[in-house]
């Protein structure tokens, strides 16, 4: 009992950042329409920006975070604004195209710079674990959880609240729509971009220092983060913030009682499934006819 | 009326609260042309997309030549000679008026795919059958001129015509006309209807949706009004002119028509 | 035009061992010849038949990994206590069963991608891919996993006790790839000028329209994806039993990359745009690799095809042909001004 509710925490903590991970992607292919190649490369932008401040230049953890994250939706809206908005008519292959031209670059310069060695980022956190009965949790990861839980109300609040947030929503509803009430289609993309890729920088940032560092980090986390989109419904904020905990809870159990070699196996597995018996997402609530 | 070619009974077509087609019945008889007409958003192409399989209707059945399609694919409906064109100019528009006619021909040809790879001189001879067709058929639509332009950069009235060749290439023993000439200048619209005519000569029925009441009482045998996705009258030109409900739901639009 | 310059390629090509005979170079050219054919495979569903198709390495290791296990022999726990016992069967039928597997995979993601479109598909594929591989690199028992599959017989074709011929040197091996890629090339040649290729074609540019008349959908993109698995498991086929060795790696996701920009950069629906741009990203990778890093390599990688896809959008190919197409139209126009 004791080693199923450890499992159940992990899979907790790990829930909130593939949450993350799995909403930011969302967005931008709901809105755009975009298969984001360097989504992976952002969550590893993110983890390097912390290798950066708070272990080469020595500042201060939290400060380091809050850099990380800037900088994350800084390099989305540079991305958007020179590789995106010219590719704005072209087929949906073209688009891929530079997208994986985009990742490659990203993922080498990584590799170049900061070798493929694995790097490791040391928090303000103390070593020892909470104990709670039979469960025992490291201060790290209960802050990652929680930063985690506070960025998805964060975005979820702007989504919901701010001007900007409204616009995205109108264009995922009917982009022709938006586009003749005025909405700047222009803006509304690169902010997606800019968001979505902040988000996927975000969880790097906080994964960084719970695991290590390495160039093709980033690979992994895309692949899931696609998995956790198709689980939710392309487009649905909601339904990707619920399948990242899905795939963190199916991974965590799946490791701790099947076989650890195949757990990330079972992400894939499971959207492989859905996508055969409910192609729109567990939590699709519209009907498409026709 | 001897067996109609096709009969819809009772079709109902609900998108959630709202009733699209409400239970829909009437018969076109085989070589007649009937004209189906209504203000926008009657039902009019939602009743032809219930026809020929893109869409499931709620309730209700559907026959031709007295067998039920209802339920049957897009692909195996135009198999059985019901072929539409769209509402929206619709057609292959990268690849040139004779491939686009080509194409058309599909249902046609024979070939399987193991005679395909291996080169079998039939499926060369068959090519050279269906490319004549073709030929033929670019011919009767008045299109044989432009034969080699991208189907995409040819004119509009043009485009429209090339539509109608692509579905006579398929054969049909129905043919369904999703508001063929909308948008034709007054010569094009009577080119159009002289080939309805040639049409209907070769022996094919033709279901119509128009909005050009001249087209309409044209070349209809039988007029069938649709309004609120139901039928409201349903009869020869003249009748359905007079038909009181017919009057109200255009509000004087057919007086100023005609 | 094109006719003599295929044949002229094909007499360049048959012709070049002779005239060229440092071994590096013509294991660069065999490299470059099995990609071409997983290129040309990829193309006809991701250029004619328009599915975005990512996880095509799976085809490739599929055709691979069956292939070297078939013409290797295994055993195979299969619970309760029973082995499964494969014996080592000759090259030649080990790598019709490689290619005869990959297509029978092809068949399920064709079934699969009527179901499932768009940015939706292409996730499926990627993650079909990414399984498969992990699969190979867990299931010990049957792939050594990580440990990979060696000693992995060489090409050979063989009359069952009467008669054997193997190909153990590299110029015999150049010349079985490249009288596969020209058959490969020749079979999707036949197919896309076919009423079934114009059915493909027709599917993805028009799908409501192409149904109207008759084309069964489900039907021509299952026939796409089974041809496309097939070829490019007879190029996994080739590559494992020409390195004679294979690892999990083998279906890493950056070779089907690596097969979309060539197809791409190469111009896609185009018969040619594959081979020019399978030559064009396997021949540069090998020259770039005496001249910088590896990452340094990748960076001009991704900046060229990023180029390639800003300035010719259609292609290589389209845009060569459209140029000469421009430059000879010119004089002919003047013929036919009227005199009047």
């Amino acid at each position: 009992m004791g080693e199923l509710l450890q499992h159940v925490v992990n899979a907790l903590i790990l829930g909130g950042t593939y949450a993350l991970l799995g909403i930011g992607l969302t967005l931008i292919f709901g809105i755009m329409g975009v298969v984001n190649f360097t989504h992976g490369e952002l969550y590893t932008f993110g983890a390097y920006m912390m290798v950066l401040f708070a272990m080469v230049l020595g500042v201060n953890f939290f400060v380091a975070l809050g850099l990380a994250i800037v900088l994350g939706v800084a390099m989305g809206a540079a991305v958007e604004i020179a590789l995106l908005r010219p590719m704005r008519g072209a087929d949906i292959d073209t688009t891929m195209l530079v997208m994986i031209g985009a990742w490659i670059i990203m993922q080498n310069s990584e590799q170049w710079v900061w070798s493929g060695v694995a790097k490791s980022v040391s928090s303000p956190f103390p070593d020892e674990p909470l104990v709670i009965g039979p469960v025992s949790l490291s201060w790290l990861r209960l802050f990652v959880m929680g930063a985690a839980i506070a960025l998805i109300v964060g975005a979820h609040l702007f989504i919901h609240r701010s001007r900007l947030g409204k616009a995205m929503r109108a264009t995922f509803q009917d982009r022709d729509t938006a586009a003749l009430m005025g909405v700047d289609i222009d803006a509304v993309h690169t902010a997606t971009f800019a968001l979505g890729s902040g988000l996927a920088a975000a969880a790097g940032a906080l994964l960084g220092p719970v695991f290590v560092v390495t160039p093709t980090m980033g690979n992994l986390a895309a692949l899931k983060a696609f998995a956790i989109v198709i689980l939710g419904g392309l487009g649905n904020f909601t339904g990707a913030a619920l399948g990242g905990f899905i795939l963190a809870f199916v991974e965590e159990l799946g490791a701790g009682y099947i076989s650890s070699g195949y757990r990330d196996t079972m992400g894939f597995m499971l959207i492989i499934l859905v996508l055969l018996f409910k192609p729109t997402g567990l939590f699709a609530r519209a009907e498409r006819i026709g | 009326m001897a067996e109609p070619l096709l009969s819809l009974d009772g079709i109902t077509v609900r998108f959630g609260g709202l009733t699209a087609l409400d239970r829909m019945t009437f018969a076109v008889a085989e070589g007649a042309v009937v004209s189906l007409i209504g203000p926008n958003g009657a039902g009019k192409t939602t009743a032809f997309n219930v026809i020929t399989g893109y869409l499931a209707p709620s309730a209700g059945e559907i026959g031709y030549r007295g067998r039920s399609i209802v339920g049957l694919k897009p692909h195996q409906i135009a198999a059985r000679g019901l072929v539409r064109t769209f509402q929206k100019t619709s057609v292959f528009a990268a690849r040139s008026v004779f491939e686009n006619v080509l194409i058309g021909l599909h249902l046609s040809g024979r070939g399987r795919i193991w005679e395909i790879l291996l080169g079998l001189p039939r499926v060369a001879a068959e090519e050279r059958g269906l490319e004549r067709r073709a030929s033929e058929i670019l011919d009767f639509a008045g299109l044989a001129g432009h034969a080699n332009e991208i189907a995409g950069a040819l004119a509009y009235g043009d485009q429209r015509l090339l539509e109608v060749a692509i579905a006579l290439a398929a054969g049909p023993s129905l043919l369904l006309l999703d508001e063929p000439v909308s948008g034709m200048n007054p010569s094009e619209t009577a080119r159009f209807m002289a080939m309805v005519g040639r049409i209907r000569a070769r022996g094919v029925t033709i279901l119509l949706i128009e909005h050009d009441m001249r087209m309409v009482m044209g070349v209809s045998d039988r007029i069938v009004v649709l309004n609120y996705g139901r039928i409201i009258a349903e009869g020869a030109p003249a009748e359905v002119r007079r038909d009181p409900e017919v009057i109200r739901a255009y509000l004087g639009r057919e007086a100023a028509h005609a | 035009m094109s006719r003599a310059l295929g044949l002229a390629w094909l007499a360049l090509l048959v012709t070049l061992p002779a005239w060229m005979d440092d071994p590096y170079c013509l294991h660069v050219l065999i490299v470059t010849g099995i990609f071409v054919i997983a290129a040309m495979s990829l193309n006809l569903l991701l250029g004619y038949t328009g599915q975005l198709s990512l996880g095509h390495v799976a085809f490739f290791g599929i055709g691979a990994y069956t292939s070297a296990l078939l013409s290797l022999g295994f055993d195979l726990d299969v619970g309760g206590g029973r082995t499964l016992l494969v014996g080592p069967h000759p090259v030649w039928l080990a790598m019709l069963g490689g290619v005869a597997v990959a297509g029978l995979f092809g068949w399920v993601i064709g079934r699969l991608s009527f179901k499932v479109r768009g940015a939706y598909f292409v996730i499926v594929t990627i993650s079909f891919a990414e399984v498969v591989r992990l699969v190979a690199l867990n299931w010990i028992d049957l792939t050594q996993g990580p440990m990979a599959l060696n000693a992995i017989p060489p090409l050979s074709v063989s009359i069952p006790g009467l008669w054997e011929l193997t190909f153990y040197k590299k110029v015999p091996n150049y010349y079985v790839v490249l009288a596969v890629a020209a058959f490969s090339y020749l079979i999707i040649r036949r197919l896309v000028r076919s009423r079934a290729g114009r059915a493909m074609v027709a599917l993805k540019e028009n799908e409501p329209l192409a149904a109207s008349v008759g084309i069964d959908v489900t039907h021509y993109l299952v026939v796409a994806a089974v041809v496309s698995a097939a070829m490019a498991g007879a190029a996994g086929v080739l590559y494992a039993h020409y390195v004679r060795i294979i690892d999990p790696d083998v279906f890493l996701f950056i070779y089907t990359v690596t097969m979309v920009i060539m197809v791409i950069t190469g111009g896609k629906g185009t018969l040619a745009g594959p081979v020019v741009g399978g030559l064009v990203f396997g021949i540069v990778p090998e020259v770039l690799r005496e001249l910088a890093a590896p990452e340094v390599q990748w960076i001009v990688y991704g900046a060229l095809m990023i180029l390639i896809v800003f300035f010719l959008p259609r292609g290589i190919v389209p845009a060569v042909t459209g140029l000469w197409a421009r430059i000879t139209a010119r004089p002919p126009l003047v013929e036919r001004r009227p005199a009047e």
